[in-house]
């Protein structure tokens, strides 16, 4: 799901530099909106740091295992701080691990972090029908998982396909976006469940973390 | 604090002496010069640029090959489609394989981009304690929320990620073990992963009222930027020069090529 240094055009860097900079910029407007925004930035920081060891956690599905994306569950839980927790997320996976690149960031963060926020909103809607009912909070936190998977692998298939291989023609482009994205089906699912059993847990044990 | 990348932050040479900021400037323009590159004759030039200054930099060769390892299986992938599926001219047929001309200089591009990118990108952040970095980052105009963040993420990452490997044990110690995929270990599993967010939430709490005790959010401590020196300025000019005489050189090509 990193798209690595070397393989985007320049133009598409540069745009994804753009939409990732807008993103920072409406998400901070609405941080520094609060009556003191700093009182959040060590909750926003030590979650980000902590959905960072989250996305280690395997889950077996034999013969091999899965990791997930989290963006989903980032947003449900972060609210405006998913954009900056993802943007800076994949910067440390960049310079520290060598997953997704520098000049890739842009994009990268704007392929997680758009569809973070996106659930973000889904996840909300869960307080006009009754956020204290436990069906709701775990069909929006479905909703919002398995969304926030799906809209990023989207994103990133349709700029891998359309991007890099130039030689490619419309309909083999067309074709693998479909098949690549019905891939996804499963794995969205999973992300899905596995985001509702983590609000569940959450409304059971700290709501708190819920509210924002 | 060190994760690798400050390893060899405190060896000394030129580009380690190079006032951040400028370094920081000069060297993302120059990898953003690299990913501009679509002519495969730039590509000897741009591999030996971004070797020369590894070189520059005196950062061990094992530096970079071990990082280079590791991003390997999504170039495989590529490595593995374009050449076979991507273009018209065949160079080489095997069965139902075909190899062709496109694909393979498409592959040859992506990955020499790739490895000039990334080597650029280590020598930017492993020639500066990363504290350095993000202090020349805040300088240069980045906002306070995001480097406060960043700097907080990185105190926490591994701490937070030894948290997970101590439950993880745990857990392993009462019996759990993660074989099968069903429902009941999915379970578990988030609830594992919520216990984490929950811990450093509250590790969170006590984390910002030790600093509201040190004076945090009351006065921003004067930054304590260095006066750059006449040849951090040269060397800008010259990295800049350099991904100039890249684009530029790039864009003709392409005239001449139609």
């Amino acid at each position: 799901m990193h798209i690595p240094d070397g393989i985007l055009p320049a133009a598409v860097s540069a745009a994804g530099y753009a939409t990732a900079g807008a993103a920072t910029w409406h998400s901070l407007r609405q941080i520094n909106q609060k009556e003191d925004p700093r009182e959040s930035i060590p909750k926003a920081s030590l979650l980000t740091a902590a959905f960072f060891a989250a996305s280690w956690i395997h889950i077996p599905v034999p013969p091999t295992s899965v990791h997930l994306v989290l963006n989903g569950l980032l947003g449900a839980v972060l609210g405006y701080y998913a954009f900056p927790a993802i943007l800076i997320g994949l910067f440390f996976q960049a310079v520290m691990f060598q997953h997704g690149g520098l000049t890739s960031l842009g994009v990268n963060a704007t392929m997680m972090g758009v569809p973070a926020l996106l659930a973000h909103f889904i996840f909300r809607l869960r307080n006009v029908v009754g956020k204290e009912s436990r069906m709701w909070t775990g069909v929006f936190g479905f909703l919002a998982g398995a969304g926030g998977l799906g809209i990023a692998a989207l994103i990133s298939l349709i700029l891998l396909v359309t991007t890099i291989p130039a030689h490619l023609d419309v309909e083999a482009e067309r074709a693998s976006i479909y098949a690549l994205t019905l891939a996804h089906a499963p794995l969205m699912a999973l992300e899905g469940a596995f985001t509702a059993l983590v609000v569940l847990f959450l409304q059971r044990v700290r709501p708190e973390l819920l509210e924002d | 604090m060190n994760l690798g990348l400050d390893e060899y932050a405190h060896l000394d040479s030129p580009l380690h002496r190079w006032e951040p900021r400028y370094k920081l400037v000069g060297l993302l323009v120059l990898a953003f010069a690299f990913s501009f590159v679509q002519d495969p004759r730039l590509l000897p030039a741009m591999l030996a640029a971004a070797f020369a200054l590894y070189v520059v930099s005196r950062l061990p060769l094992s530096f970079l090959l071990t990082r280079l390892r590791v991003p390997g299986s999504f170039l495989l992938a590529v490595a593995l489609l374009l050449p076979l599926f991507s273009g018209s001219t065949v160079l080489l047929r095997i069965g139902p394989l075909a190899l062709r001309e496109e694909g393979c200089l498409d592959l040859l591009l992506v990955v020499t981009k790739f490895i000039a990118i990334l080597t650029t990108g280590l020598v930017l952040f492993g020639t500066a304690p990363f504290l350095t970095t993000i202090k020349a980052m805040r300088a240069l105009g980045l906002p306070s929320v995001l480097s406060d963040m960043t700097l907080l993420t990185y105190r926490y990452l591994y701490e937070i990620g030894d948290d997970l490997e101590t439950m993880e044990t745990a857990m392993g110690l009462r019996g759990f073990r993660a074989r099968r995929f069903n429902g009941r270990t999915l379970g578990v599993l988030a609830s594992l992963a919520g216990s984490i967010l929950v811990r450093s939430y509250e590790q969170s709490e006590r984390v910002y009222k030790a600093m509201i005790l040190r004076g945090y959010g009351h006065s921003s401590p004067p930054h304590d930027v260095a006066q750059a020196r006449p040849r951090d300025v040269i060397a800008l000019g010259g990295v800049l020069t350099l991904a100039a005489g890249f684009v530029a050189t790039e864009i003709l090509l392409r005239g001449f090529g139609g």
